[in-house]
């Protein structure tokens, strides 16, 4: 058995990948608005749908338009952002709560629209990269990679960098550095909050769509796919401490690689118990998160 | 604290004004149809939708059910059980009470479907589920509840047994089942053939539902088994042959069941759905000849391609058949609309004498033993997926076209 660990890490680290596509974006704009988007797994649902039909009308590979799929959810998202700005700075009642309410509302939704216009059938999108996998045999190892995962970890890294560049070598980063750490006084220096929440809105619900075509890639896509891709945003985030970007990649890895030993080398059915049960362990070692830099 | 309880109050009374209370004098039969129209099975939920829709249009459309020389409309009144079984229970629960239904279709899945059984047994009201396949549902013998779709110990040994006539017969194989009612029953029918036909199991699994099973499947490669045999629903379906592919293994062999005879699943895959087996009671080409609406199993599929572009699946196939049965019962025993205890009593009765030929092949209700109420009037199938179409390639009476085996690498399609 021991001759199938190299995949079983692999595997983890590609699965790993995925996680982190799916919780970055949602990692950030916890941080900066400490929401807790419940609908993140219906925008990464509209990204794909997106995708699978813009495959359909052009016949182009997928990964070729993941920048004009950005630049249309960037304007969703900078539209929507100040409709939830407004839940959230509410004066009455508890407006964590209300956004919490809000965005768990707005998932609801988004699904039924999505099984009202795209049906109920589950789909896939093609793509020329989900025919080839590369074999490391010819370095002696029995290891498989397939090309689609590599890009979808490739993709991982890729925006785990912008994002850092973004925060720490910008000027917009560092307003969105200081909004995270205290609103009023990022205000009182000049940072516009309402705009900068927009920016970074903008920029999760791009991402995340994104990151739907990359799924309806390597996986299946569906109206009802959200929920699922959702509870995982959440626990990768919760994870790496809730707000600490730079943790979530960490977390995501953790996640991807206990799922795939435990699937080969434990019961697979109780894969999803051995992941909380870890989560819970983490937790009570260190309540915000693996790094204990969580808020 | 006390303002905020009056609102309440006015708000529950508002509620009651709005809904409309009136005496219903009925001449049409309102029938309560409990499915997944929300939640991770909604794609199978809307499939017995059109299946039972299919039925009321055409029962409609040719003037209602004739009972005792006059014909009467039927009414479907749905309930979503939203993939969750407590909701599908609280849903019939409501059909029953404050609807009044006459009689229920029921479920897609078996989780759902047994969770509601129990209800329309203690309401005494008869139910057929024109999906559900898991055993535990018959070996339960719920009194009110019967299936069109036989059981899936009953046509999953088929399949198997259909593999190992294959040449060169193949000698392993790997079994893995989603962790549901449906999907579990599924694995273990096909384990147990399996064991039965001498075949060595390299692998048994259930996996939780919904998960990215490309580790599990990379353990799986390393075992090199001649077949892969997998329950689970339609997305997983999807999920399970793209896995396949991007490791790069394709086993002589691939199985699956329910979801892979319908269109969408071949479209989801393209190519890549050639030649995977699949068990089934009924193709859009089966030679089923009736009397009653539809007279042929291809008569169906136009039909149902007229309704929805789509030729229909024996899932929605067998959700048509459960309104037939009821149908042939209520003839058969003068049921008008509005049933009390004692006709609905009578009208179980009558569904356990009824044997009808149905485009969908055979109906008759077995009425004691381990498929107690499940139809065990129908031939299992097994299909393969030939060049887009659904074949029949087993048992040897039904054959259309030989088997293609072992199946074509991935990479040369």
């Amino acid at each position: 058995m021991m001759e199938l660990l190299p995949q079983a890490l692999t595997d983890g680290i590609l699965l790993g990948g995925i996680y982190i596509t799916i919780a970055i974006a949602f990692s950030l704009t916890y941080g900066v608005m400490h929401v807790i988007d419940f609908a993140v797994g219906e925008w990464i649902m509209f990204g794909a749908f997106t995708g699978y039909y813009l495959n359909k009308w052009t016949g182009l590979d997928p990964f070729i338009f993941l920048p004009v799929i950005f630049v249309i959810y960037f304007g969703v998202g900078y539209l929507v952002q100040p409709v939830i700005h407004r839940v959230l700075s509410g004066t009455k009642g508890n407006p964590f709560l209300m956004g919490l309410v809000f965005t768990f509302g707005l998932a609801i939704m988004f699904r039924g629209l999505a099984l009202t216009a795209f049906g109920f059938y589950s789909n896939s999108i093609p793509s020329a990269f989900s025919e080839g996998s590369f074999n490391l045999e010819s370095i002696g190892l029995t290891v498989t990679i397939p090309t689609v995962r590599l890009m979808g970890l490739a993709y991982a890294v890729a925006i785990t960098l912008i994002l850092h560049y973004l925060l720490k070598k910008t000027n917009f980063g560092l307003g969105v550095r200081a909004l995270a750490q205290h609103k009023d006084a990022a205000g009182l220096m000049g940072v516009n909050a309402k705009r900068t929440g927009s920016y970074v809105y903008g920029i999760y619900v791009g991402i995340s769509a994104m990151t739907g075509v990359l799924l309806g890639c390597i996986l299946s896509i569906g109206a009802q796919m959200g929920n699922e891709y959702t509870i995982f945003a959440f626990f990768v985030v919760v994870l790496a401490g809730m707000g600490y970007l730079a943790g979530v990649p960490w977390a995501a890895l953790l996640l991807g690689l206990v799922q795939s030993i435990f699937m080969i080398y434990f019961n697979p059915s109780h894969t999803l118990l051995a992941v909380f049960v870890i989560l819970y362990i983490i937790l009570l070692i260190s309540p915000r998160g693996l790094f204990g830099k969580g808020v | 604290m006390k303002f905020g309880f009056v609102r309440v109050l006015l708000l529950i009374a508002a509620l009651f004004v709005a809904i409309p209370v009136h005496a219903e004098q009925r001449n049409f039969y309102k029938i309560g149809v409990i499915t997944e129209l929300s939640g991770d099975l909604v794609t199978g939920g809307n499939i017995t939708k059109r299946g039972y829709d299919l039925w009321a249009q055409e029962v409609n459309a040719k003037g209602g059910i004739e009972v005792q020389g006059k014909k009467y409309q039927v009414k479907l009144v749905y309930a979503d059980a939203q993939s969750n079984p407590a909701a599908g229970a609280a849903a019939a629960e409501r059909l029953i009470t404050q609807e009044k239904v006459d009689f229920i279709l029921g479920p897609y899945s078996s989780g759902v479907t047994l969770a509601v059984a129990p209800v329309v047994d203690k309401y005494k009201v008869p139910m057929i589920t024109g999906s559900a396949e898991s055993p535990l549902i018959w070996k339960n013998k719920f009194k009110y509840t019967f299936g069109t779709i036989p059981p899936i110990n009953f046509t999953g040994a088929t399949s198997i047994k259909t593999l190992t006539e294959l040449k060169p017969a193949p000698k392993t194989i790997a079994i893995i089942g989603s962790n549901d009612a449906f999907s579990k029953a599924t694995a273990e029918a096909y384990k147990t053939a399996a064991e039965k036909a001498k075949l060595k199991i390299v692998k048994f699994s259930i996996v939780p539902s919904g998960q990215d099973m490309t580790p599990l499947l990379s353990a799986v490669r390393s075992m090199k088994p001649d077949v892969i045999a997998f329950g689970g629903h339609d997305e997983e379906h999807v999920k399970f042959v793209k896995a396949l592919k991007q490791i790069g293994y394709t086993p002589k062999a691939l199985l699956m069941h329910c979801g892979i005879t319908d269109k969408a699943f071949t479209d989801a895959v393209g190519k890549d759905g050639e030649q995977i087996f699949g068990t089934t009671c009924w193709t859009g080409t089966a030679k089923t000849k009736s009397k009653v609406l539809w007279p042929t199993a291809s008569a169906y599929a136009a039909a149902s391609q007229k309704a929805f572009k789509n030729p229909g699946d024996y899932t929605q196939g067998g959700c048509s058949a459960a309104g037939i049965a009821f149908q042939t019962a209520l003839q058969k025993i003068g049921a008008k609309p509005g049933m009390d205890e004692a006709m609905r009593a009578k009208l179980v009765q009558a569904l356990e004498q009824i044997d009808v030929q149905t485009f969908y092949g055979r109906v008759k209700f077995a009425t004691s033993g381990e498929f107690y109420h499940a139809n065990v009037g129908l031939d299992p199938l097994t299909i393969q997926i030939q060049k887009g179409q659904i074949k029949t390639v087993g048992p040897k009476a039904s054959v259309e076209a030989a088997a293609q085996y072992p199946m074509k690498e991935w990479k040369s399609r």
